[in-house]
């Protein structure tokens, strides 16, 4: 069973945080999921499956010409953002 | 009333001037807005007509577009607080070839939080009512675009599918869903959720209006490199194609009323005989059905593959909600705390506990156990399903086990019903197979529908076979009345 | 003593048009925000497309490396949160690189080494930061430019082995035309893991890794900080810790910034928006038939063939114009050793003084072929020579214009020289008696009046035979 302050660990490297109930409810979702995955580990031949990324393969991909086809406006690229200065997103200083 | 029409019957008063494109839209905002308070399907309701000038048949026709589709200088949530007052730089591929087709846009629907659920009841602005029975839900995520269409407000509106989203709520809203082949409608502008599962799609009342629909917003995008190149075929002009002789399956497990002879559930019994009773009708027509085996487990792990897979693209794809260029800003000294308080009070508790989940299965030390293994089932369903299309021209199988759930409902999600029968749909999202759903009848007086999936980038054999089927099922059309507020 | 273990990591922003998802131009620009596309900003709905010439440039510098090529392009989300990565992913390469095990050749103090590449991958850059006081301003015009980060195998053993990688490095970079490779405009940041290891261990040290260094000179002198603090620690008998740290170019030193226990999961998946092509031979080989031969292999072949010392060669080889120039000269028919000299004595000269590139010059190389014949044929003097070559890049005139309109051209008929070495006799008697008197040095003062007489046009060694014969007669 994963503890609760691990799935707390894993919110924070998320960049949030749940009321502590929710960490319970969690807590069984994960039971679930986890039980139906150890069945499927040990389905006969799983392991020589490739794993499956796309639905289908796709051929005639196209890429892109390098070419400039689409830049944003300033007003537009800011639009959205709530803290602005000089033109550019403000937010605290980032310390490495 | 037009809005509540077909298509071909919409035009028809157009082109005969009995009605102009200014008066549809008011009718629909009126009916939408009339309906809001109970149904609640819509995010923003549009209030000005914008003059149309396309040439396709879609010309002065309104409709709604799910709220996770990205339309320039019109609000645009997710259906999530994080993206409460987001309003796009960008339109969305699909919303861009509706407007030049002269499609006029009436409102913008609700979905469950970021397309992140199958209930409709999880968005920022609160639950979506099923039209046939307000104190049920009407199913999601797409919920907002199934009830406005259901309801009569538009005759056809867009949606998305990453599992179901579109499907199952068309089934319990008594419309059509139709979810095409992955790549045939551009994903540019959708806000993903499991981006190798992600489908654009459409509800309708009827399957030729979902030809039409499907006909305008296909094509290859230069914005989405996973679009197919165009087939240059109109699936409207397949419809009427003869499929005599046409074969299709259903999976034993899942669908034999032997299977659940211990049951007392009767609305799934009854819903099971419905589909048996349908098929009887369709193989009168010509279609020829039988049923095949599938490997229970297989079966079985759909449901923990899909979530598995979902979850973990998701929690990537929302990484870029954090407040910092869009969004509210969270509170906090440091860079961190305010990306903590905006997702922290941004997102509600259902998804977070996705994102941990999808999170955990990334770690490099599950990768192998959770997300490579729910891979491999993916491929071991898709390539089962391909190996029947070699014999069989499609797959047909009930929606869902039974009809729109009440609020509150509690589900046993590792029963086989729930298990197989709520959740097989996914295997439309796995192989990337068009996929429909179409009204089938009732039960309890309320609607249930027919799934039916067919080959890769064989969506006009699907529409040519769905279309024959309507006719047999008698549900063409349908409009749920609704209750208008008092 | 200690042997000391280097790996390095190098993130090269490659030349386009455009960025490597988005329609936004790779363009540098002081205006902050003016070079952004949704796809940039990470904006919910965006999908990435991948630019075609980044694929090629990457592909370039993979088999320009020796790497070998995956049979299908595919990418990867590396996940993170950083206020310069607005999607919250990076896409890059973890699986599959365009290029893996490859070499680079190096030659330090006259030795060959073989750096080994363990992979080459093509990726973002981030937008970038600026910091104030208290506060950090987001300009995304760096977003989404094509990035190919080059990864080293641990084999490097010195600070200069080091740089000699990363000059070679870039050098494929600009032989290539791939990459301007500017460190001091960022286009070149390096990371640089450091480990120190018995002479006779089996396992490599702990390794510490420093970050984003952004000159070679800096990479340098973390890399002598890091051993000798690494030695220290060592040598008192205590443990190296597995850290990342910061190289302070205030005061040239390295700063803990985090521990292994702190290290990232970045949980790589493929990136499900950009299906896989297949990388085709025929497209290899046509890539391959573009890269221009490189560095290494003209030293190579300048000493070999044509007799050149290391040196020269290597300063021919520095800039591929210089090179390019200097073969197109000897297609013209010039003394390899010759045309390097002239090459390296004054046209290099002139450049740098006036910071221009080898394209700029007025001189082409059939110029400066010409030029070396007339001095050859004795036409004009080598001194004369080297004037007028200075003179025609100056004033952006044909050398031969210059000889013909000044007059200038060398007396190299005996009579002629004979007549002027008698002439000068005649005038200056009291020379002659002063010669026999054994001060022979008079002779220059002779030589340098037939010089006088016809403006430094007469054959120096040919007047000073003739003028020494004529004065011992008398």
């Amino acid at each position: 069973m994963i503890t609760k302050e691990k799935l707390k660990d894993y919110a924070g490297k998320l960049m949030f945080d749940m009321d502590d109930k929710e960490y319970e409810t969690l807590q069984q979702e994960f039971e679930i999921i986890l039980k139906q995955m150890d069945l499927i580990e040990k389905m006969e031949g799983i392991k020589e499956v490739e794993p499956m990324t796309f639905p289908f393969p796709l051929t005639h991909v196209k890429w892109r010409k390098d070419e400039v086809t689409e830049e944003l406006t300033k007003e537009e690229i800011l639009q959205n953002t709530e803290a602005i200065d000089k033109d550019q997103v403000r937010v605290p200083k980032v310390v490495e | 009333m037009y809005v509540d029409k077909s298509i071909d019957e919409i035009r028809t008063s157009l082109d005969n001037q009995e009605v102009t494109g200014k008066q549809l839209f008011k009718e629909a905002i009126d009916k939408a807005k009339e309906m809001q308070p109970i149904y609640n399907s819509f995010v923003t309701i549009l209030d000005e007509y914008q003059q149309t000038k396309g040439k396709t048949v879609l010309n002065e026709i309104p409709y709604a577009l799910k709220d996770n589709f990205s339309t320039k200088n019109i609000l645009t949530t997710g259906s999530s607080n994080i993206l409460k007052n987001y309003v796009p730089v960008y339109d969305a591929t699909a919303y861009r070839k509706l407007k030049e087709a002269g499609a006029v846009l009436v409102g913008k629907t609700v979905l469950d939080e970021l397309a992140m659920g199958g209930t409709g009841t999880t968005a920022h602005t609160g639950i979506v009512r099923n039209p046939w029975d307000k104190t049920r839900l009407i199913g999601g995520s797409s919920a907002g675009s199934a009830a406005a269409v259901a309801l009569g407000i538009v005759p056809f509106a867009l949606g998305s599918d990453t599992g179901d989203s579109i499907r199952k709520p068309a089934s319990f809203g008594g419309v059509v869903g139709f979810k095409p082949t992955y790549g045939r409608i551009s994903r540019y502008g959708l806000f993903a959720f499991a981006s190798s599962l992600d489908h654009v799609g459409t509800f309708t009342r009827n399957v030729k209006d979902t030809a039409y629909v499907v006909d305008v917003l296909k094509g290859q995008d230069e914005k989405d490199m996973t679009t197919l190149p165009d087939d240059s075929i109109s699936y409207v002009d397949m419809l009427e194609n003869e499929i005599k002789g046409k074969k299709l399956f259903y999976i034993k497990e899942a669908c034999d009323i032997e299977n659940y002879s211990d049951s007392s559930d009767e609305e799934l019994l009854e819903t099971l005989k419905n589909f048996h009773d349908k098929l009887d009708q369709l193989r009168k027509i010509g279609f020829e059905i039988e049923g095949v085996s599938i490997d229970k487990n297989l079966l079985n792990a759909i449901y923990p593959a899909y979530m598995t897979i979902s979850c973990a693209e998701a929690t990537s794809n929302n990484a870029n909600l954090t407040g910092i260029q869009f969004g509210p800003r969270g509170e906090g000294k440091s860079i961190n705390d305010i990306m903590f308080d905006a997702r922290t009070k941004g997102f509600s508790e259902l998804i977070k506990r996705r994102f941990i989940l999808g999170s955990y299965i990334l770690q490099k030390e599950n990768q192998e156990k959770l997300f490579l293994n729910a891979g491999r089932i993916r491929r071991m369903i898709v390539d089962k399903i391909n190996e029947l299309f070699q014999t069989y021209d499609g797959m047909i199988m009930p929606t869902s086990g039974g009809i729109a759930p009440k609020f509150g409902d509690k589900t046993d999600q590792l029963s086989d019903r729930y298990l197989i029968l709520e959740n097989h749909m996914a295997i439309g999202n796995f192989g990337g197979f068009p996929s429909i759903t179409i009204p089938s009848g009732f039960v309890n007086h309320m609607p249930i529908g027919i799934n039916l999936t067919g080959r890769v980038k064989e969506d006009g054999e699907v529409l040519n076979m769905a279309y024959k089927m309507e006719e047999i099922l008698g549900m063409k059309n349908i409009v749920a009345k609704g209750e208008k507020h008092v | 003593m200690y042997k000391v273990v280097i790996g390095l990591e190098v993130h090269c922003e490659l030349k386009s048009n455009s960025k490597n998802f988005s329609g936004a131009a790779n363009q540098y620009s002081s205006d902050p925000n003016t070079h952004v596309a949704t796809v940039d900003l990470g904006l919910p709905g965006i999908l990435p497309v991948i630019n075609e010439e980044a694929v090629r440039k990457s592909l370039m510098i993979a088999l320009a490396m020796n790497c070998e090529i995956p049979s299908y392009l595919i990418f990867d989300r590396k996940n993170y949160f950083y206020p310069d990565l607005p999607k919250g992913y990076q896409i890059t390469q973890m699986h599959h690189p365009v290029g893996t095990n490859g070499y680079v050749m190096i030659n330090v103090d006259g030795e060959d080494k073989k750096v080994l590449i363990h992979d080459t991958h093509l990726e973002e850059d981030t937008a970038s930061l600026d910091h104030f006081g208290n506060f950090s301003l987001i300009d995304y015009n760096r977003c989404g430019v094509p990035l190919l980060e080059t990864v080293t195998e641990p084999c490097l053993h010195s600070a200069k082995e080091a740089i000699a990688f990363l000059e070679a490095l870039r050098s494929i970079f600009l032989y290539t035309d791939t990459s301007d490779a500017r460190s001091d405009m960022g286009q070149m940041r390096c990371d640089v893991n450091v480990s120190l290891m018995e002479e006779n261990a089996k396992e490599l040290g702990t390794k510490v890794e420093m970050k984003n260094i952004n000159s070679f000179n800096n990479v340098k002198l973390a890399i002598e900080y890091e051993i000798k603090r690494q030695t220290e620690i060592l040598e008192q008998g205590g443990k190296i810790l597995q850290e990342t740290r910061r190289f302070d170019t205030e005061d040239m030193c390295t700063y803990s910034m985090r521990s292994k226990v702190d290290a990232i999961d970045y949980k790589y998946f493929i990136e499900p928006n950009i299906p896989p092509v297949k990388i085709t031979s025929k497209w290899l080989e046509q890539i391959k038939k573009e890269i221009p031969k490189l560095q290494y292999e003209r030293i190579q072949e300048y000493m070999t063939e044509y007799g050149l010392s290391r040196y020269d060669a290597t300063i021919l080889v520095k800039e591929k114009s210089t090179a390019e120039y200097f073969e197109k000269a000897l297609q013209e028919g010039g003394d390899p050793k010759l045309v390097a000299n002239w090459i390296t004595s004054i046209i290099l000269g002139h450049i740098n003084k006036y910071e221009i590139s080898m394209e700029e010059i007025f001189v082409t190389p059939k110029m400066l072929i010409d030029l070396i014949q007339m001095v050859s044929d004795g036409k004009i003097s080598s001194k004369q020579g080297k004037e007028v070559l200075y003179q025609a890049l100056q004033e952006e005139k044909e050398p031969i214009k210059i000889v013909e309109e000044s007059g200038m051209k060398q007396i190299g008929d005996d009579n002629e020289i004979l007549k002027l070495c008698n002439e000068v006799l005649e005038e200056q008697p009291q020379a002659i008696e002063q010669y026999k008197k054994g001060r022979t040095n008079i002779l220059d003062f002779l030589v340098g009046q037939v010089m006088k007489k016809t403006k430094g046009q007469a054959n120096p060694a040919t007047t000073r035979t003739t003028m020494k014969e004529e004065i011992e007669r008398r």
